[in-house]
């Protein structure tokens, strides 16, 4: 065989080998089919992707230039789990062979009449009647309608005008393929593919695991785009992890910086090392002093920070964020709740007045509010003023959550306002709230307005008010011990 | 009652002061009671025992078995001596004295204990046989007891030979490939589960095989999908020089372990994988294509 081979060039081998070598291949690719007519090439699924994902069908996996398949632009990678095919009815003769050819296999076809929506037939058994018969010549209209059959059971009445047939047929196997197509030969096919959301999923998924910056465009583009609302809530989720990961940048360019693993752990910021520790990136040895990123996948994210970094910058996805905590705009909640964090997280002051809205929102659900106060805390002194004009409103929810968020990030001007609210309330469920943001900021003035407060109620027995500024100080002076 | 049970003391005495070594009876006798704190002062027996010159396999076994380090203060000499090696060697000392007896005691009786340290000194035995002793005896009960009806052999032989074969995956992957053609499919399934604790890159072609044959045309080619599965797994355990294999079935449209590859990938967590994922998301969605007759 060998010796043969070697001899190659010589014709009289050469017929001998090119079959062989034709057989081989065959043998090896009985998982694949060339179909002539349509030109393209289709693999056979993996027989347990029907238990496991519930997919059935064929893949094309190349179609020829300008063929058939091509030319209809079925795709590359395209999962096709139907074959349909279409019936038209011009005579008695084209319905009784539809009837027959959509029943065969799987007794079931879907009927198309004038001005009617599509029905779908079914038979209980094999060789059980439909119980219509037709007439007319161009147009074919319904006749008789026998009593007992599916039928009689169904919106159709004698006179209605039949267009066409359709008779739909799931594909488990590329034999099963190949049987169909011969049948259709002299027909128009339809092809319905599937789409594997299940490794879209687990794509998108791994894509936020990896921290890369060029996932970004894509997991926007699906985001935006796609129907399956799992498929954007995973995306969004991912990308929420991307935004997560990039504020890292700065602890994981110490580490390329000087090209190591291992860094003293008092030379970095406590804050991101925590959150990196968090995600799994790093651990930190506190006895020892050292912070190692871990193996495989924080070691390597220290080369994809930096690009990461500049590219959740560009502001693209503050602006996505902006715009789906909208109700309106996102009718699903914990969508909504991830844009929210991500505007968290990257605090752009672009969104101060889109997070305002959410957090007046009457529609909007109370914890979609609050967690939107929560991002304007984050955001910090830019959003005091936004926050003050909403502390203004007459919605007891909204002044609640404008305090609190106004508590949190503090300062003399927030400070001021929520101590001159606090003097000219006596609304309780309010006071509480003001008391509670006050001793937040816990400055000198602070806590002097709240002692000011102390000694107003100071006789008031019942007072909600008293006993929460009692233990305001209580926990103060705990504190300070 | 008091007269039975001095005859038996009796018995005891003279066959202690017969054949039997007095230290190692009292020290089985002491396993057997409810007594309190029994294995510690029986392990007292059985170092005793040691230090007489007869049934010193037994005694070195039931040390290696029972011996721990709770028994005794922190970094002292006695709580070296009960380290997992020291009771790995103990386990080895029995077999050298009575080879056939205790290798099959240690695979198919030790490995079988709750005790994790039990099981991890009875893997230190093992792998000094394959260092110092009869490396062809332990493999071919080791591919006795992988071959097993039993889950719990099947179990044991896959883990120790997953460790063996990360010393010298030159002769164990083979020995595991091999395998790989066996009957039983949980004798298949732990030794894709082993090659993959290897994580030798000369297991990668074999394990493709049996990936790649979830399209096989006839049932009987067609591997498990839990083998299947796990060898995906396995692939990712070996990592590096498997990656580009694993973008391999990323990218065949007609995989069922397109998901378990693309997990595998992530936690790899490399680059290389970015671009193969960018595309399956390019892959149409659901739609109608009609393809017209001419």
């Amino acid at each position: 065989m060998l010796e043969k081979i070697t001899k190659f060039g010589k014709s009289r081998y050469f017929m001998f080998i090119v079959p062989l070598f034709a057989l081989i291949v065959g043998i090896g690719c009985e998982n694949q089919h060339y179909d002539e007519r349509l030109q393209m090439r289709l693999q056979q699924l993996d027989s347990d992707l029907k238990d496991r994902w519930s997919t059935s069908g064929v893949v094309v996996l190349e179609t020829t230039p300008n063929g058939p398949a091509d030319k209809a632009q079925l795709e590359r990678g395209e999962l096709i789990s139907y074959v349909i095919a279409e019936y038209p009815i011009r005579s008695t003769g084209d319905f009784n062979s539809a009837l027959k050819k959509g029943l065969e296999e799987d007794n079931n076809l879907i009927l198309y009449l004038k001005n009617k929506p599509p029905l779908r037939i079914a038979l209980r058994r094999r060789g059980d009647k439909v119980g219509l018969s037709v007439e007319g010549n161009g147009t074919v209209r319904i006749k008789q309608i026998q009593p007992g059959t599916p039928a009689a059971n169904a919106d159709i009445q004698v006179g209605d005008i039949v267009e066409k047939i359709v008779d739909e047929r799931k594909i488990y196997s590329l034999d099963e393929y190949k049987e169909i197509l011969g049948k259709l030969a002299k027909q128009q096919v339809t092809f319905r593919t599937s789409e594997l959301i299940g490794v879209k999923i687990a794509a998108v998924t791994a894509l936020g695991d990896l921290g890369d910056a060029r996932a970004i465009e894509s997991l926007v583009d699906i985001f935006r785009n796609n129907t399956e609302l799992s498929l954007r809530k995973a995306s969004i989720s991912s990308l929420q992890r991307l935004v997560e990961l990039s504020v890292l940048n700065e602890l994981f360019q110490q580490f390329q910086d000087a090209n190591v693993n291992v860094l003293p752990a008092d030379s970095l910021q406590a804050q991101q090392l925590e959150s990196a520790a968090i995600l799994g990136l790093l651990t930190v040895d506190r006895t020892e002093n050292t912070a190692t990123l871990k193996a495989p996948f924080g070691t390597q994210f220290r080369h994809r920070s930096e690009a990461l970094y500049e590219k959740i910058n560009e502001g693209q996805l503050a602006e996505l964020a902006q715009e789906y905590i909208q109700i309106k705009v996102e009718p699903d909640q914990e969508i909504r709740r991830a844009c929210l964090a991500i505007l968290g997280i990257l605090k752009p002051v672009s969104a101060i007045d889109p997070l305002v809205a959410v957090l007046e929102n009457p529609t909007e659900i109370p914890g979609i509010r609050f967690q939107a106060g929560v991002a304007l805390r984050q955001i910090g002194q830019p959003a005091v003023d936004a926050l003050i004009i909403a502390f203004e409103s007459e919605d007891t929810s909204t002044k609640d959550i404008a305090a609190s968020a106004l508590g949190g990030i503090g300062g003399i001007k927030a400070r001021d306002r929520l101590i001159k609210a606090l003097e000219n309330t006596s609304e309780p469920a309010i006071q509480l709230t003001l008391v509670d943001a006050i001793a937040k900021i816990g400055d000198a003035p602070s806590m002097q307005a709240l002692e000011r407060q102390r000694q107003q109620y100071q006789n008031d027995d019942d007072s909600g008010i008293r006993i929460f500024l009692d233990e305001v100080f209580k926990s103060l002076t705990q504190k300070s011990m | 009652m008091k007269k039975i049970g001095l005859v038996f003391l009796l018995v005891l005495f003279s066959v202690g002061c017969g054949t039997q070594n007095e230290n190692l009876a009292k020290g089985k006798e002491l396993i057997k009671s409810d007594k309190r704190r029994k294995e510690e002062r029986a392990v007292r027996e059985f170092k005793l025992a040691l230090q007489q010159p007869m049934d010193n396999a037994e005694a070195h076994y039931l040390l290696g078995f029972y011996n721990s380090q709770e028994f005794y203060e922190p970094n002292t000499p006695d709580w070296e001596s009960a380290s997992i090696a020291e009771r790995g060697k103990q386990m080895f000392l029995a077999y050298q004295e009575e080879k056939g007896k205790y290798l099959e005691r240690l695979v198919f009786e030790t490995l079988r204990d709750d005790d994790l340290d039990i099981q991890n000194a009875a893997l230190d035995a093992l792998k000094r046989v394959y260092k110092q002793a009869d490396r062809k005896r332990l493999l071919s009960q080791l591919q006795k007891a992988i071959k097993s009806s039993d889950n719990r052999d099947r179990h044991n032989a896959h883990w120790v030979l997953g460790h063996l074969g990360k010393d010298d995956p030159n002769t164990i992957v083979p020995i595991l490939v091999k395998l790989l053609e066996h009957g039983r499919t949980e004798t298949r399934l732990n030794a894709v589960k082993a090659l993959g604790e290897v994580g030798s890159e000369d297991a990668i072609p074999a394990l493709a095989v049996i990936i790649e044959s979830g399209s096989a045309k006839w049932e009987r080619d067609r591997e498990e999908p839990e083998v299947r599965q796990l060898a995906v797994e396995a692939l990712g355990k070996i990592g590096g020089a498997a990656v580009p294999e694993l973008v391999k079935i990323v990218e065949n449209k007609g995989s069922s372990l397109r998901v378990d590859a693309i997990r595998a990938l992530a936690v790899l967590g490399d680059e290389k994988v970015v671009e193969p994922l960018l595309d399956a998301l390019k892959e149409q969605s659901s739609r109608d294509v009609t393809i017209p007759l001419n």
